[in-house]
């Protein structure tokens, strides 16, 4: 009992990392993807996930952020199990992955209230100002089977700019994007860092963000192994 | 409350050495009881001179049929378990059910309506038991496409757990609505059995022991298709190499 | 800039919109269940006969399988859509439960594909000599069983989002839960005919209603967990 709660002192004085990764393990396919696999991530850290094709990247986010639960092991966001705190987590937490979550029916705006409205309540005028910032000024009311995949990239960056959220979970955002488009979330996500938020991001692209942290993924694969 | 004993039932290698203990000895009871009850109701039983000697069908009929009611609740059972405490061994159970269970409600379609023939002078009736009977196999068929189509083990796993329990509803929703249905409509009498009208011990002891013989058919299936299921998705364990390089 | 969190009602507004506007711009999806109830319906005369009396007698039964046949058609664009452009993950990642925005998409969804049929069965009804003083009957039975055929099928439709191809299984999987509301739908109609109470029998087809509402949600909720994994 007194060792726990002056662990929990230690902890406060030593600053809560906003996510704790113990010992994550996962298999797929008779595969084991990843095992052992401990990393915090605090306020302000950037930490992008490298591995070639097939080592799990999009598995772990999809972990993180809670799509997927075919693991083992522990998840701590701001020292509290995930499964103990899913909604104080998805308040803060923001999942851009591989498809994008735009509508191709719909216009940029109404795919931004939508999605916008599932978290908080927003305004069609932020919304505007939010599109103007991602450079889909006057694309506002096409409809986005209109538009290029790097617009619709560009739709789903909107909704960091629109949310509070302070962990940002990104998979491969820059594939679709230009030039300008690349340079953009850079800076975005600098800034953000720079605000105490932290980022997940996996991508080839070398980043261009300062502090940058890295994890390598499937460097240690081993056949499956039985637990009996 | 000591746990150990689930944990246990949960290990598929446990599961595997005790099953084998017991197969020989339920299979050995279930030819005594085979043997004795099909002797009996084939050749002792006094000819129902009504119904004539396809009415002998009727002691395969009742106790087939009355196992494959017993499939979706099994299902959804294992299921739950499957997906509150992500028992592996459960989520077997779930895979070597549904098509079991398919067979099973396969014959019992198929011993009804021979029984029909006697009774009705045709194969086929829509009568109540039998529609309910036929509803069921589809959901079953419906479990094990699902599985086959869904590629990813776990998923897999999950969703024909959660088909299972939805199923296992459905079926008791569709049994009355049918019986609903049959009462309505009377386009036959139901199946008056033989043990209704004489209802001698003569009549039902044979059921009794064919009724025994079935089940213990039903959980020897059981288990050799679960120890066949164990031994593929344990192929590249320790015990199982062991066992192979045994054999 | 307000970061006031939004509330489940204005959550479950904006995706009941949202489906209702994407219906709307999608007219294809909206017509096609629409005019497969009035194709099948109209196979029945040229398939069976087109004399008057047994159509009349056939009729709530043609009626019901059209609708029935109709819903599993259009149940594939309940998800379907959405897991391909990625939304339902944005869906499933709102700290709003799941449940409430799935039902709000079922009763959009019911709006578009049920509704319709239900409006359009005495027309329908007509053409096939359904027997008079049983249309109110009819439109009763459609309005209460449409929303149990479209909420059962999306727990299926929940289990085979993430196939490629889901048809016939989508179909295995349904169609005999289907069962219990055709049963219900025909024989409340057939009952009323023969001069039976109607109370007994919209009492049991309001019951499925309202278990289905509370239950099928819970399940292709917990079906789309599973499938978008």
């Amino acid at each position: 009992m007194d060792k726990h709660t002056s662990e929990k002192k230690v902890q406060a004085g030593m600053l809560v990392p906003l996510l704790a990764v113990d010992d994550l393990f996962c298999e797929r396919d008779e595969r084991v993807l990843f095992q052992n696999l401990s990393f915090r991530l605090t306020g302000g850290q950037v930490l992008q996930i490298k591995g070639g094709n097939g080592s799990g990247k999009t598995t772990l986010l999809r972990i993180l952020c809670g799509l997927n639960d075919n693991y083992q092991g522990l998840i701590r966001w701001r020292g509290e199990l995930l499964a103990n705190c899913v909604e104080e987590f998805r308040d803060e937490m923001l999942y851009l992955g591989h498809r994008v979550g735009v509508s191709k029916v719909l216009t940029p705006r109404e795919n931004l209230l939508w999605s916008g409205h599932l978290r908080r309540q927003i305004s069609a005028d932020e919304i505007d100002v939010a599109l103007a910032k991602v450079g889909l000024q006057g694309f506002e009311d096409s409809q986005c089977f209109t538009l290029s995949a790097g617009q619709h990239q560009r739709v789903s960056l909107a909704r960091l700019l629109l949310s509070k959220a302070r962990l940002w979970v990104l998979d491969e955002p820059f594939t679709t994007l230009d030039v300008r488009g690349v340079a953009f979330l850079e800076n975005l996500i600098g800034q953000h860092s720079d605000r105490g938020g932290s980022v997940l991001v996996t991508t080839h692209h070398a980043m261009a963000v300062e502090g940058l942290t890295e994890l390598t993924l499937g460097e240690d694969r081993k056949p499956r192994v039985s637990l009996s | 409350m000591d746990w150990t004993w689930f944990h246990k039932w949960g290990s598929p290698k446990w599961f595997y050495e005790l099953s084998g203990k017991w197969l020989p000895w339920l299979v050995g009871a279930m030819f005594t009881f085979l043997l004795i009850g099909v002797t009996w109701a084939l050749l002792f039983v006094p000819e129902d001179y009504q119904q004539g000697l396809t009415n002998r069908i009727f002691y395969v009929h009742v106790p087939v049929a009355s196992i494959s009611l017993a499939f979706f609740p099994l299902m959804a059972m294992s299921g739950t378990v499957f997906l509150v405490w992500r028992m592996k061994l459960a989520d077997v159970v779930v895979k070597v059910a549904a098509p079991l269970g398919a067979w099973f409600t396969a014959l019992a379609l198929a011993s009804g309506s021979i029984w029909g023939v006697d009774t009705w002078g045709t194969w086929w009736v829509w009568d109540g038991r039998l529609t309910s009977l036929l509803l069921q196999f589809f959901l079953l068929l419906g479990v094990v496409s699902l599985r086959t189509a869904l590629e990813d083990s776990e998923g897999a796993a999950r969703a024909c757990a959660l088909l299972s329990i939805v199923g296992c509803i459905n079926v008791v929703v569709i049994k009355y609505s049918v019986d609903w249905w049959n009462t309505l409509h009377q386009t036959s009498s139901n199946f008056t059995l033989a043990a209704d009208q004489a209802n001698g011990p003569e009549i039902w002891l044979p059921l009794i022991f064919m009724i025994v013989a079935v089940y213990l058919f039903f959980a020897i299936s059981l288990i050799l298709s679960t120890r066949n299921e164990i031994l593929q998705r344990e192929k590249r364990a320790q015990w199982v190499m062991d066992l192979v390089a045994k054999s | 800039m307000s970061a006031v969190r939004s509330t489940l009602v204005g959550a479950v507004l904006a995706t009941l919109r949202r489906d209702l506007l994407i219906a709307y711009r999608r007219k294809n999806d909206l017509l096609n269940p629409f005019m497969f109830f009035v194709l099948v319906a109209t196979l029945f005369p040229i398939g069976v006969s087109p004399e008057p009396e047994m159509l009349g007698e056939i009729s709530a039964g043609v009626l019901w399988i059209s609708a029935l046949l109709a819903s599993l058609l259009a149940m594939d664009n309940l998800f379907r859509a959405d897991f391909e452009d990625g939304s339902l993950e944005l869906l499933m990642l709102s700290r709003h439960p799941l449940y409430f925005l799935v039902l709000a998409k079922n009763v959009a969804h019911w709006l578009v594909s049920g509704l319709p049929i239900v409006l359009v069965s005495p027309l329908i009804a007509y053409m096939l000599n359904f027997p008079e003083g049983a249309y109110s009957t009819l439109v009763l039975t459609l309005l209460l069983g449409t929303p149990v055929l479209s909420l059962l099928g999306s727990i299926g439709v929940a289990l085979t989002v993430g196939l490629g191809s889901r048809g016939l299984i989508l179909a295995v999987i349904t169609l005999p839960m289907s069962v219990p509301v055709l049963i219900a739908g025909t024989l409340t109609v057939s009952q009323t005919l023969e001069g039976a109470s109607l109370s007994g029998y919209l009492a049991i087809m309001g019951a499925m209603l309202v278990a289905s509402f509370t239950l099928a949600p819970l399940a292709s909720a917990a079906a789309l967990r599973v499938s978008v994994n």
